[in-house]
């Protein structure tokens, strides 16, 4: 009786003292990699200041910072190779996009499918395993000749190189409902498309997330490639024009506007991903 | 009367080499609404089989499963089974858990959650509904897990060891809720188990299987758990020399091959 009646208040004097020692430190260590990242993109960007500063390398190959800035902001303003930095992006990111969407449509059936089927596995594996290890720059010719210089191959072109990663992990997702999971769906009266829908597209949907983002990587990958023929605006339409003509700083700008929107639409979907399937990570 | 039989029941595997395995052997066994059926049996004694064939998850290789008469050909909503490691859906939260077999149904979300609520006094959860199942013991999902089989309203509630994974303090009062939701839906209950006083306490008749081929060793009829929902305490039915007894007896008939081979 009085060890429970002391104790309590000791516990309660020694802990917050505890906590704030430790939570100050645990605060500083978990924002760590952050730090060490904020200090790489200082360093790099000081070192490329300083050698363009010191005249390390000619301004041809190495633009200056400000360059590249002025660079910039001609091409939002004026513009370059035919439209402004927007106009390019847009146009990119259409590409892009219009390539995810025809990709999920087609991607995520052949996941349930590869998951589902042995013989549709069976059927589909050597498609996949075909597809998967092929550079883009391998099969954009052949994409031309089958299907011309439109806006239709670009996308294609993209699309097959998202293609196996959204099927792949959607597969991956799709075998993670557990047996007992479908089986007591089952039970309760569910039939094969309520299964589908009720157990196995929700099991799925983390993996397929994490599928969109790689596949997002492939797509900004596969872009320049796309972008190589007959195309008349673009993020990677800009950089060859102004490669073309060795305007190196313009190079940059188009180089830093993907590496900007690849970034952007990883961390837009790591908060879609912690939103939308909090459970995931709690297994 | 609702009524579950399996008739002279066999079920074998392909196995490697062109031979099979055979799991079940002639499995003749009834379950009537308002029953409670517990099987005991070692590892490899066909208790999951059986449990399966019921379920219509497999088809029997020959004999027959029927509900009212009428041939098993897969699983249905009569059938609600609860498992041991829970088979809960941790995208939705607890509330809608239970609900699942209503939305199957179609059943709007107003209504089903008002539904659930009452299953959630029922099985003593009421205040975690909005809870995510990451939130909760392992007792209180295997609660949701026996209350979603309930929301079914299923003519036979089929149980593969759903009190296996919980420590022996939540286990007994498992039990005794288990009774208790048993006896409010009016289902029959098939449940297995690896513990003999589980299923003295639960069943209303046991069942104990005996391996290669799984087959029907012993049946009994069995009074205590009429008795503890009749107002008798657990602990004092769960001590009594007639308990015992038929601990002692039931054991023994689970381990007689064992001695026969040593």
């Amino acid at each position: 009786m009085t060890i429970s009646a002391t104790n309590p208040p000791e516990r309660e004097a020694s802990r917050p003292r505890g906590r704030a020692g430790g939570a100050l430190s645990s605060a500083f260590l978990k924002r760590l990699p952050i730090f060490a990242a904020l200090f790489t993109l200082t360093a790099i960007f000081g070192l490329w200041q300083i050698a363009s500063a010191r005249g390390w390398a000619p301004p041809v190959f190495l633009p200056s910072p400000e360059r590249v800035w002025k660079a910039a902001r001609t091409a939002m303003e004026v513009g370059y190779a035919n439209a402004t930095l927007g106009q390019h992006a847009a146009a990119s990111l259409g590409r892009v996009m219009a390539a995810l969407l025809a990709t999920l449509l087609i991607a995520v059936p052949v996941g349930f499918v590869l998951a589902l089927s042995p013989v549709g596995r069976g059927l589909l594996d050597p498609i996949i395993e075909f597809i998967r290890p092929l550079p883009p720059l391998a099969y954009l010719p052949l994409v031309i000749i089958w299907f011309g210089i439109g806006e239709g191959s670009k996308i294609l072109v993209i699309s097959v190189a998202m293609f196996a990663p959204i099927a792949i992990s959607t597969a991956f997702g799709v075998g993670s409902a557990s047996e007992s999971q479908i089986r007591a769906a089952r039970s309760f009266g569910a039939s094969r498309i309520q299964t589908l829908r009720h157990v196995l597209l929700p099991a799925a949907l983390p993996s397929i997330l994490s599928g969109v983002r790689i596949a997002l990587g492939a797509g900004w990958t596969t872009l320049v490639a796309s972008e190589l023929v007959a195309a008349s605006r673009g993020l990677g339409y800009m950089i060859q024009s102004a490669a073309q003509f060795l305007v190196t700083d313009m190079v940059i700008v188009g180089i830093l506007a993907i590496s900007l929107f690849a970034f952007g639409f990883e961390i837009l979907f790591r908060l879609v991903e912690r939103f939308w399937s909090p459970w995931s990570r709690r297994r | 009367m609702s009524l579950l039989r399996l008739r002279r029941a066999s079920l074998s595997y392909p196995a490697g080499g062109g031979g099979s395995v055979e799991v079940l052997r002639d499995v003749s066994l009834t379950i009537r609404r308002g029953e409670f059926v517990t099987v005991l049996g070692r590892s490899g004694a066909g208790k999951t089989s059986l449990l399966n064939l019921a379920a219509g998850f497999v088809a029997p290789s020959s004999g027959a499963v029927e509900v009212d008469g009428r041939p098993v050909s897969g699983p249905g909503a009569d059938r609600a089974v609860v498992f041991q490691n829970d088979a809960l859906l941790p995208w939705l939260d607890a509330a809608e858990n239970v609900a699942f077999p209503l939305r199957l149904k179609g059943v709007g979300r107003a209504a089903r959650l008002e539904r659930a609520a009452r299953l959630f006094r029922l099985v003593g959860l009421e205040g975690h509904e909005r809870k995510n199942l990451w939130e909760l013991s392992g007792g209180q999902r295997q609660r949701l897990g026996i209350a979603r089989a309930i929301a079914a309203e299923p003519e036979f509630l089929l149980m593969d060891e759903p009190l296996g994974a919980l420590d022996a303090m939540t286990r007994d009062r498992m039990q005794e809720l288990l009774l208790k939701v048993w006896r409010a839906s009016g289902a029959g209950a098939l449940l297995i188990t690896h513990s003999v006083e589980e299923a003295l306490f639960l069943g209303t008749r046991v069942v104990v299987m005996e391996p290669h081929p799984g087959r029907i060793g012993l049946e009994e009829p069995l009074d205590f758990s009429s008795r503890f929902l009749e107002g008798a305490s657990a602990r004092a039915l769960k001590a009594e020399p007639a308990f015992i007894a038929a601990r002692e007896r039931l054991i023994a008939a689970i381990h007689v091959e064992e001695t026969a081979l040593s």
